[in-house]
């Protein structure tokens, strides 16, 4: 027999074991719905308990039905706790994700691979992408935020790697067409298959989102 | 115990025998029997987010024709089961060899809000030992598990310089290989608390153990 909370309980299972995955699983859609449509069937339920009292509702009088009210508010209020705790997981990953240099596009795309993901993204849920439209959003919005934060130092690269370089200068392969970057020797157009002699500090971003492959 | 605290989250889950002190029309779902009324002391088991409330709520009634039902609770509750008095008994002969995970995955943290919400100066006692003489036997099993079994160590190595969140899981899964029999038993019985502090015994370990090794190479 099911009952309230039950679904949300799910939910919370989900963010457990998304706690211990590196990756994004994806947005689970249609189990958020179910929870919240749950808390407003709740609440559809109070209001029409509480319709003949006409706001003059008294505990003491009416025990059965306190009963009844305070069960369903408990169970809206776990709903609501069990649905921030869940979005709470998952933005902290993609806080997390958006530290570590993540491209929204892989993220988004996991199995259409490409932009497609993000515009699919909408109607299809769980399929196409594994982030939800809002979720999408506040990745965005928090890179430029990091973005921005990282602007007020330009000599320090805070998304940077912690290891100490060996070399200066790296070889690289390229993985993906990224077009050209500007570097103090000048610019270097890098398209898929080539390889260049770089400084390090000029490429590591895109060694990061996966464009580069450090050779040696 | 925050707010968002997953783990916290899904202890308030764990279900607790509780008896209904008043008739009431609407709730008989609760007992599988929804459309009929929930008699006054049916037990049912409820999860604690809700028999928490239910149980410290005062009904507030001030009845002037029975005063002995004024103002009681909805419901009263029992400890579950898996604090009950043969759990109890046997912690007390041989703590290790209970696997509290087949109590409740959240044993200590299920016990410790049990005895928020009632006295119960017997049980924190044998819960303290318990914890004292298994904390004991998992730092022994960590630090085998990371000074042991070389074929995992040598596996795991490469991966070390991956995402934090992702090893994890992985050395859940490591962690069995190396040690056998009655430690592995041992293992699959922690609790979550327990776990996270195997995890943290074992991680130490191999971070101090890699450490040690850079420092030779240089």
């Amino acid at each position: 027999m099911p009952m309230y909370g039950d679904l949300g309980n799910k939910l919370v299972q989900h963010a457990k074991r998304t706690q211990n995955l590196s990756h994004l699983p994806p947005y689970q859609t249609e189990l958020v719905r179910a929870v919240a449509r749950e808390i407003r069937d709740l609440d559809k339920d109070v209001a029409s308990l509480l319709e003949p009292f006409q706001g003059s509702f008294d505990p003491s009088a009416e025990q059965a039905t306190a009963c009844t009210l305070l069960v369903n508010h408990l169970s809206m209020r776990r709903n609501k706790r069990c649905l921030l705790a869940y979005h709470r997981i998952r933005t902290d990953k993609l806080e997390e994700l958006v530290w570590n240099g993540a491209d929204i596009l892989d993220l988004a795309g996991q199995t259409t691979g490409g932009p497609k993901g993000v515009t699919e993204g909408n109607e299809g849920g769980g399929t196409t992408s594994s982030l939800s439209p809002q979720e999408e959003d506040y990745f965005r919005q928090f890179g430029d935020l990091l973005a921005l934060y990282k602007g007020q130092w330009t000599d320090i690269d805070l998304t940077g790697s912690l290891e100490p370089p060996r070399d200066l200068f790296i070889d690289v392969r390229v993985l993906k067409d990224a077009g050209e970057i500007q570097t103090e020797y000048g610019a270097i157009n890098l398209t898929k298959n080539s390889q260049f002699y770089v400084r390090q500090g000029d490429v590591e971003r895109l060694i990061v989102q996966g464009y580069l492959q450090k050779l040696g | 115990m925050s707010y968002y605290d997953i783990d916290a989250i899904l202890t308030d889950a764990e279900k607790i025998p509780c008896t209904f002190q008043i008739d009431v029309p609407d709730l008989g779902y609760l007992d599988n029997q929804p459309g009929h009324t929930l008699k006054s002391g049916s037990r049912v088991a409820l999860p604690i987010w809700l028999a928490e409330m239910l149980a410290i709520a005062n009904t507030g009634a001030v009845d002037m024709d029975d005063p002995s039902q004024s103002s009681k609770s909805f419901i009263t509750f029992d400890l579950p089961p898996a604090l009950g008095n043969d759990v109890v008994q046997a912690l007390k002969a041989d703590p290790r060899s209970v696997p509290l995970r087949d109590q409740s995955a959240h044993f200590y943290a299920l016990a410790t809000h049990m005895m928020e919400l009632s006295e119960e100066p017997e049980l924190s006692a044998v819960l303290r030992k318990t914890f004292v003489s298994r904390a004991a036997e998992i730092a022994l099993h960590a630090r085998k598990v990371g000074g042991g079994g070389s074929s995992y160590h040598g596996r795991d190595g490469g991966g070390a310089g991956g995402k934090g969140k992702g090893k994890a899981t992985k050395d859940d899964n490591a962690s069995n290989l190396g040690v056998g029999g009655a430690g592995e038993d041992f293992l699959r019985g922690l609790d979550e608390w327990e776990r996270k502090l195997f995890r943290s015994a074992h991680d130490g370990t191999k971070a101090s153990k890699e450490w040690m090794e850079n420092v030779k190479k240089r």
